[in-house]
């Protein structure tokens, strides 16, 4: 793990074992309103990198990250043809196992730390309540680590921070408490879900500094979940680019010029950029053709 | 099943209905309605309490034809006869049928349920939208005054106002409406407040609204659906309150069939004639029944949380 | 065309007084597009909502085209500044057809011939008259944005106010709903004020730029100077290498500014 450190980090190793091994992946739900397929034959690999999974709402970006966990919502259904964590099969785990490996093993963080939190329960408890489900340490010693991950997480003063209450706390500190509390069991992996786009710009780079940090000092898998391609693009190592519940492409970040496809090259042109010129944005058009397109498949497209 | 097969068949009033862009105002209100009640529809319990409500509604409409008599004939050669081919429901303790008293009653019922409504809503309405909205003293006092009326126990309340108004039907009726519109100006007021700083509020304010316009126009339309949901949940309660008082004899007077009433001139026959007591019991249990379902499934349909949202 | 002088806002009274808005100067000329740029709690909205009189205790004065504002506004002055909200999901009423909302502005101020006139802004907006029945929750997020920015425009204002207008949006719809936004401007030779936490989309539509924190202008630039990085605040500079993108090495820099 040092060398992987002082070596910079190797994203891509092929010789490494993945830790999650999506195949083929679908999500169909049924609502009143008839069938909706949500993700169509979503294929990837992720190991000890930052994999950024980028499409506008409704690509099914979310759902894809839900489905790791098996947390797609009641009137769901989740089918793939392989869909493994770390030698185990998540498809045939059954709800005892997925519960087990959920916070312990993959941890999730969403958008708004403000529903993800327990109300009437200090952040301190919480996190210590964390720590005390999935490993079996006496109170004193729980709170001794909650206070240690608080400082991790770069909260100035742990002691003081603890007791508080969620209301008590703003966005950018409640968002790394969120983070405290997913990793004070280690997780290998971590899929945030817009971890930051509630936030300031600032508040935001400061969260994803604290990412950054445990992919390269834990060796965690991270997927970053976003909307902007932009910001997943300077922080991630490889992108995946979703529309329609499919993988459009799949990118190096450090050369997103690169993108080939149109719906990639559409997205980066309608952004507005700070050097860019008062001229009419161009605008995305959509090619119904794309949703038929046959993927270049197992997610492999990373390796070129 | 029928009502299906029938829609099935008029595809064309169907397209209509769930047309992606309606041409008129009118259009896209009927698309609205359908579409809550193609929700209302998949819920069987609602519908079974719909359909006991419209079951209520027929009898009352039809009594004169369904009793088979005014319901006030004494027969008392008759009386106390248990339920026969003649006497559906047997005979009370002046050989009046039960049958024809229940169906006569059923309109006391529906006359009294209409009457709470159209005073409750628009009172509790007006007073917490208004409270709601426009804060401060007025919201103080108008919630103070709600709160005397809630401190008391309705149907202490209800026979304090009675004693007061004299024993009576309307009467009743004005006690039960004057000790239930309280929660009704709560409700209407808490939804206000979450309402008032909501950024559709701010637009109209902008655009020179008003607070009438605001309270009438935007409020009111988006705490209607609550209120009409509790107040159909609170039915059964009002129709209780209704009979009991009715019991006590302070509500409908005799000879008129009020179920409260029977039940209470026929306490004294339980043991020995069951169902001069029992069958108005039962109509209270059923018709309460059936407006607590239907409330239930109006408040899957009508929520705001979950048609107004995406 | 708006003249804003030592605004100020205070909420709250006694110990939990906070200042949202101190002593601001804006000058904005007719037919210009100003941007406000600023964290959550910077106070950029608050000065917009004071201007369209959602807040009436403010501070200093505010003139519209050389009319100082009172806080208590009449129903016809309403008609000169109009603004469009944040959220397209919550700035439209759940329970009114996109007619009922643009005809509402029409029927308080008296307009005649209602049906053209909503027909026309539909069109202006780039929506068909097919949307004119519709519920909000049979629109899209950027379909009801335009709605919003058609409610705003219908009453022919010279100032429009935009409250974060794209924030909520994909980007793809984001860069229609800036284009529509600038070419309502220049057909229409409106003002506008722009209200937002993101250097890029205001800098796309406006000309000039102040940048706003705790309550506080901390500097204004223009355009250029924006897009060059020639700012001289270090708060400026900080939001602006944020705006970047991710930069490890930058964020050491960061610090908090009060």
């Amino acid at each position: 793990m040092n060398e992987m450190k002082m070596t910079g980090f190797q994203p891509d190793d092929p010789n490494e074992d993945p830790l999650i091994s999506v195949r083929d992946l679908h999500v169909r739900f049924s609502t009143p309103k008839g069938p909706v397929h949500a993700v169509r034959g979503v294929s990837f690999d992720l190991r000890r990198e930052r994999l950024g999974i980028v499409g506008e709402s409704g690509s099914g970006k979310s759902q894809t990250g839900r489905a790791l966990l098996r947390l797609t919502a009641g009137n769901g259904t989740i089918d793939a043809s392989r869909m493994m964590f770390d030698g185990m099969d998540l498809m045939k785990a059954g709800a005892k196992t997925m519960r087990s490996i959920r916070g312990s093993q993959i941890s999730m963080i969403m958008q708004d730390p403000k529903y993800s939190l327990n109300p009437v329960l200090t952040v301190g408890t919480q996190i210590a309540e964390s720590c005390r489900r999935h490993e079996n340490v006496s109170r004193p010693e729980a709170r001794k680590r909650a206070l240690a991950m608080l400082e991790t997480v770069r909260i100035r003063e742990p002691e003081k921070v603890y007791s508080l209450y969620p209301h008590q706390v703003s966005g950018g500190m409640g968002q790394r408490i969120m983070i405290a509390m997913m990793l004070i069991t280690n997780p290998k992996v971590m899929i945030a879900d817009e971890p930051t786009s509630a936030l300031d710009v600032t508040v935001q780079m400061q969260v994803l500094s604290l990412l950054d940090d445990m992919v390269r000092e834990r060796g965690m898998g991270l997927v970053l979940i976003s909307h902007d391609l932009n910001l997943v693009s300077s922080f991630c190592d490889r992108v995946l680019v979703m529309y329609g519940g499919r993988i459009m492409e799949t990118l190096d970040a450090k050369h997103l010029d690169r993108a080939q496809h149109p719906y990639t090259k559409g997205l980066l042109n309608c952004l507005p950029r700070l050097d860019g010129k008062h001229d009419d944005l161009p605008v995305l058009k959509r090619d119904p053709a794309w949703l038929n397109e046959t993927q270049d498949l197992a997610g492999e497209a990373g390796r070129r | 099943m029928m009502s299906e097969t029938a829609l099935e068949q008029k595809s064309g009033s169907t397209s209509w209905l769930l047309a992606d862009s309606p041409k008129n105002a009118f259009q896209a209100k009927c698309q609205r309605v359908y579409i809550g009640w193609m929700a209302f529809r998949s819920n069987p319990i609602a519908m079974l309490g719909l359909a006991i409500v419209l079951f209520l509604c027929l009898v009352a409409l039809f009594a004169p034809l369904i009793a088979g008599g005014d319901g006030t004939t004494q027969d008392l050669a008759n009386r106390l006869a248990p339920p026969s081919a003649e006497h559906w429901f047997g005979t009370d303790e002046l050989g009046r049928d039960i049958f024809a008293r229940i169906v006569w009653g059923s309109r006391v019922t529906l006359y009294i349920i209409f009457l709470v409504s159209i005073i409750v809503m628009p009172i509790g309405l007006i007073i917490g939208t208004t409270a709601g909205l426009l804060g401060g003293v007025v919201d103080a006092t108008l919630m103070r005054i709600t709160d005397i009326f809630l401190a008391f126990p309705r149907l202490i309340l209800a026979l304090a106002f009675v004693a007061v108004l004299g024993p009576g039907l309307e009467n009743a009726v004005l006690a039960i409406a004057l000790t239930t519109w309280s929660p009704y100006a709560r409700l209407a007021r808490a939804e206000t407040l979450t309402l008032r700083n909501s950024e559709y509020i701010m637009a109209a304010q902008i655009m020179g609204a008003s607070r009438i316009r605001v309270l009438f126009a935007h409020i009111m339309p988006m705490c209607l659906s609550s209120t009409i949901v509790r107040l159909t949940l609170d039915m059964a309660g009002i129709i209780l309150t209704a009979a009991g008082l009715g019991f006590l004899g302070l509500g409908a007077q005799p000879p008129l069939a009020e179920w409260g009433a029977m039940i209470a001139s026929g306490r004294d026959y339980l043991l020995d004639q069951w169902w001069v007591p029992t069958i108005p019991g039962i109509a209270i249990l059923v018709v309460s029944l059936g407006f607590n379902l239907l409330g239930d499934g109006l408040r899957d349909v009508l929520d705001p949380r979950s048609s107004g949202g995406h | 065309m708006i003249d804003i002088e030592n605004l100020g806002i205070v909420f709250g009274s006694g110990k939990s007084q906070i200042a949202a808005v101190k002593n601001v100067n804006l000058q904005v000329a007719e037919g210009e597009s100003y941007g406000i740029v600023g964290e959550s709690g910077s106070g950029k909205s608050t000065v917009l909502r004071a201007m369209v009189g959602i807040y009436s205790h403010w501070t200093g004065t505010i003139r519209i085209a050389g009319e100082p504002l009172k806080a208590k506004r009449s129903v016809s002055s309403r008609k000169h500044m109009q603004m469009v909200f944040q959220d397209p999901y919550g700035s439209l009423h759940p329970r009114r057809t996109v007619d009922d909302t643009l005809s509402e502005p029409l029927i308080i101020h008296g307009l005649k011939n209602r049906e053209d006139r909503v027909l026309k802004i539909l069109k202006e907006v780039g929506l068909g008259p097919e949307f004119r029945f519709r519920y909000p929750h049979q629109l899209s997020g950027g379909q009801r944005q335009r709605v919003a920015i058609a409610r705003a425009l219908i009453l022919e204002p010279r100032v429009i106010l935009l409250d974060e207008p794209t924030s909520a949006l994909d980007v793809s719809v984001q860069a229609e709903i800036l284009n529509l936004l600038s070419a309502l401007r220049k057909t229409h030779g409106l003002t506008y004020i722009m209200v937002s936490h993101d250097l890029a989309v205001v800098g796309h539509l406006c000309s000039r730029i102040a940048v706003m924190n705790r309550g506080e202008v901390v500097e204004e630039m223009s355009e250029e100077q924006m897009r060059s990085g020639d700012v001289q605040h270090d708060y400026t500079r900080q939001l602006w290498t944020a705006s970047q993108g991710y930069d490890r090495a930058a964020l050491e820099t960061f610090k908090e500014f009060a």
